[in-house]
């Protein structure tokens, strides 16, 4: 096999992935179909695992091929499938052409504390019920996706209204302008600091973010140093060139010792395709015990690293049972706060109460959305009326960034199941169309008091003419006006006839949101009888 | 651009050119309203109301506009040509929310035969309109029929102007294409409507206006009829082959419509809907907009001084 064969592979797969990816992110115009962006969040990690906890058994099979894959060639995830991990070579490579220079990483020693530190508390934060903002703030899929989709999005968005002129005065037809989806600066900033900070670190120390604070790298590099195929040097082809090294993204390759940290090693195979002497490759290490990058080196790294010294096989097992008792707790936990309520639900949602932030349809109650939504936007970007915003402190601080209705953009479409479609997570189901359109997100109330036909004395109606379900119909009112009627048993609290209500500053109807999604009567009506004879002309 | 001051430099430049441009929009917008249709009824001959009964929607089409002088007394040669169907709602035909996608589909044809250099279509929808426009099967069958689509909800294209004789409304955001376009046709569907009871040829155009909230604050009935004094259509045709008759105007299900196989033409827009009116059976005067409409004398509601031709094609 040419040397390069390995890294070529990888190559196109990833960015097979990272386009596909990004394209669902940034999709501003409905062009990716919904199934197509659900198989690719899908196969991520932490998708998976949340999918797990809610008893999904594709979630379970992807999980365990992940894990499998791993313990087969190593971290071939972090360099083919994660699109953060992606995207942070795509910004060195870019950094390196700014630099003009070629950058040399050398060997470095691994930040165990700080990685174990930040993976361990990741999963402390899922025990003690917390794994909603932990993973939305720290798993990569999702904070790539963020990056696609509150960043990218709006500035593909605006390239596309300055052509769309042009376009249509050249005659092409199909460019459209389409309103910016610019987020709120709650929403931006975060997401603008996140994305700094990645971007220095890949330009500076390569793949240093995914083997220090990723969690979903460290975790997958405890499985990686086991791992039936590792990278290895063969002593006795190796010049000591230093090909490698100069290639290493992970700064993982310590030549004085003719070893490869495969904890931090990302399997992007540039160190195989470096070697003109084919002194690096694959090797069969089944039974082999995991190298050491600060064995015997003399390197700084402190003695009470959770990796270094005692038994790496101990430290395995100790992270394999802990990992396992936290994810038995996440998920009690888990059932705990579907069966019983809505203790974990956040202040602003107070158990069994009414809440001002609404939850898509099909995530079931608040506190189940929070626990299980990453705030990957992926349904903000796929929502063909973004009613759907990322919240700031909508819902709280644990509902950060993750998405809500917005009735002030637009309303919950009646005939979308859009979220669902493409949400890989089950944090929200998909509903068949049937079910979702009975299904009781909130519930508007009206206030006459501040209803233009009780003010103004002229017709309005606008929210009984969006309602999809005809909670709201019109009753006769004063001289020949009809007013606005609620019947809350029909209401699924979509929004549409608080969007279109035109009182201001506050408007005369408003959705509650329901902390736990219940369901609504359905309208039946007989077929309706003409009102004049249908024979003739009634003129 | 390095500093901010050269931010700040281009956003003004930027900022000036876009006010501009409005402003140029307004003088083009002044021009249109002048020379459009005097918002006052014209003495001579009664005007023309063609219901016809009992055909599929192309056939009724085509006796409809038989009578009234054909295609060509509307649309000449080289012409460009808006049509404003009702495109509301993402609903399916069957539901009769939106104006029949066959009828837009004849009376594209129709344009484009008479050598109408462009057909436009479009509205501002209700629904998500990407969606509306699919499903409501308008966009499928203008475009095979030869007609562009436009997107309504692109602000960009729609004009401020001054509505000099409205009595409420005095200024709106109007579509470029219903404001340039030689010829402005009406297509709208007839329907139940929860606040006016009836939507017919004069509430649809409300799918012309940028900002319908500041109607439904102001006063819906009076600035639908306000509207008519900047631009009346040239003519209204009316689809009631099974019109919605409760749940209006997005109606629930199948269950709201009824078969009447009706279609109405007319140039006067009151007066179809007065018609309409009656199809649905309210006295015309019981629609308060049409009522304004016939009282400022943008058309006639009273059907009595119409000449109103009926045929049964079956």
């Amino acid at each position: 096999m040419p040397r390069h064969a390995l890294k070529r592979a990888r190559l196109v797969l990833a960015l097979l992935f990272l386009i596909g990816l990004t394209l669902a992110f940034a999709d501003f115009r409905s062009f990716v179909p919904a199934s197509a962006s659900h198989a690719l969040a899908s196969v991520q990690l932490v998708p998976a695992l949340v999918g797990l906890s809610a008893g999904s058994l594709t979630a379970l099979v992807i999980a365990a091929a992940l894990a499998l894959l791993t313990l087969l060639v190593g971290r071939v995830y972090c360099s083919v499938l994660c699109p953060l991990g992606i995207l942070q070579d795509v910004i060195a490579r870019l950094g390196g052409w700014l630099r003009r220079k070629k950058q040399f990483l050398p060997f470095a020693p691994p930040q165990s504390i700080l990685r174990h530190a930040v993976l361990w508390g990741t999963v402390t934060a899922i025990i003690v019920g917390w794994s909603g903002i932990a993973l939305a703030l720290l798993d990569p899929y999702s904070n790539f996706g963020r990056i696609i989709s509150t960043l990218v999005r709006p500035l593909l968005t605006a390239a596309n209204n300055a052509v769309v002129g042009l376009a249509n005065t050249l005659g092409f037809q199909g460019l459209y302008r389409v309103a910016l989806p610019w987020a709120g600066l709650g929403v931006l900033l975060p997401v603008a600091l996140f994305l700094t900070v990645v971007a220095i670190l890949s330009v500076r120390r390569g793949r240093l973010y995914c083997n220090t604070l990723c969690p979903v790298g460290t975790a997958l590099g405890l499985l990686s140093r086991f791992a039936i195929f590792r990278i290895g040097i063969d002593q006795t082809a190796c010049t000591k060139c230093g090909d490698c090294l100069r290639s290493c993204k992970a700064q993982c390759i310590n030549l004085r010792t003719g070893t490869i940290d495969a904890s931090r090693c990302v399997a992007c195979y540039n160190c195989i395709g470096a070697c003109e002497d084919r002194g690096i490759g694959y090797r069969f290490t089944w039974k082999e015990k995991p190298a050491h990058a600060n064995d015997r080196t003399g390197s700084t790294e402190p003695k009470t690293n959770l990796t270094a010294g005692d038994s790496p096989r101990r430290a395995f097992l100790a992270s394999l049972v802990s990992g396992v008792a936290a994810t038995s707790v996440a998920l009690n936990h888990a059932r705990a706060a579907v069966s019983s309520g809505d203790e974990a639900t956040p202040a602003l949602v107070r158990s069994g109460e009414a809440s001002r932030a609404l939850c898509p349809p099909g995530s079931g109650s608040v506190a189940q959305f929070l626990d299980r939504c990453t705030a990957c936007h992926l349904c903000i970007s796929a929502c063909p009326t973004h009613v759907l915003q990322p919240a700031f402190l909508e819902y709280g601080v644990q509902g950060l960034l993750k998405p809500h209705l917005d009735y002030r953009s637009a309303y919950c479409l009646f005939e979308c199941t859009r979220c669902g479609e493409v949400c890989p997570y089950h944090a929200i189901d998909l509903l068949d169309l049937a079910t979702k359109s009975v299904t009781q997100i909130g519930v508007a109330d009206f206030h006459q008091s501040r209803c233009i036909v009780e003010l103004n004395g002229t017709d309005c109606a606008a929210c009984s003419e969006h309602c999809p379900t005809k909670a709201v119909s019109t009753k006769p009112f004063r001289d020949n006006l009809r007013l606005p009627v609620l019947d809350q048993s029909l209401c699924i609290g979509c929004g549409a006839c608080e969007y279109a209500c035109p009182v201001k500053p506050v408007k005369a109807i408003l959705v509650t949101g329901r902390s736990r999604h219940a369901r609504a009567e359905k309208l039946v009506e007989k077929k309706a009888v003409a009102p004049t004879a249908t024979g003739d002309f009634p003129f | 651009m390095n500093t901010r001051r050269d931010f700040v430099k281009t956003s003004l430049a930027l900022g000036a050119t876009l006010s501009l441009a409005n402003v140029s929009g307004l003088f083009a917008a002044d021009v249109t309203a002048s020379t459009s249709p005097a918002a006052q009824a014209e003495p001579g001959p009664k005007p023309i109301l063609v219901a016809v009964r009992d055909g599929d929607r192309a056939t009724m089409l085509d006796k409809a506009l038989a009578e009234l002088g054909g295609i060509q007394a509307f649309v000449k040669p080289g012409q460009t040509v808006v049509i404003k169907p009702n495109i509301g709602w993402n609903a399916p035909p069957e539901r009769a929310a939106n104006t029949h996608p066959a009828l837009v589909a004849r009376l594209t044809a129709l344009c484009l035969s008479a050598g109408a250099k462009s057909v436009s279509v479009f509205d501002n929808t209700c629904d998500q309109w990407q969606l509306t426009y699919e499903n409501s099967g308008i966009e499928k069958a203008a475009k095979d029929a030869g007609a562009t689509i436009i997107n309504g909800k692109d602000q960009t294209l729609y004009r401020e102007v001054d509505i000099p004789h409205g009595v409420k409304l005095k200024i709106a955001k109007v579509h470029s294409l219903v404001l340039d376009s030689d010829v402005f046709i009406n297509v709208p569907v007839l329907k139940h409507h929860q606040a006016t009871l009836m939507t017919g040829a004069m509430k649809n155009l409300m799918g012309i206006v940028w900002d319908r909230g500041i109607w439904h604050r102001t006063d819906l009935h009076q600035c639908i009829a306000d509207l008519l004094t900047l631009r009346k259509p040239a003519l209204n045709i009316i689809d009631a082959y099974h019109p919605m008759i409760r749940n209006g105007p997005r109606g629930v299900s199948v269950e709201d419509v009824v078969e009447m196989r009706t279609l109405l033409a007319s140039t006067d827009i009151v007066a179809i809907d007065a018609a309409a009116a009656k199809l649905l059976g309210h006295a015309p005067a019981t629609i308060t907009h049409v009522k304004i409409a016939h009282e400022m004398k943008l058309g006639r509601m009273d059907l009595e001084n119409i000449d109103v031709r009926r045929h049964k094609l079956a």
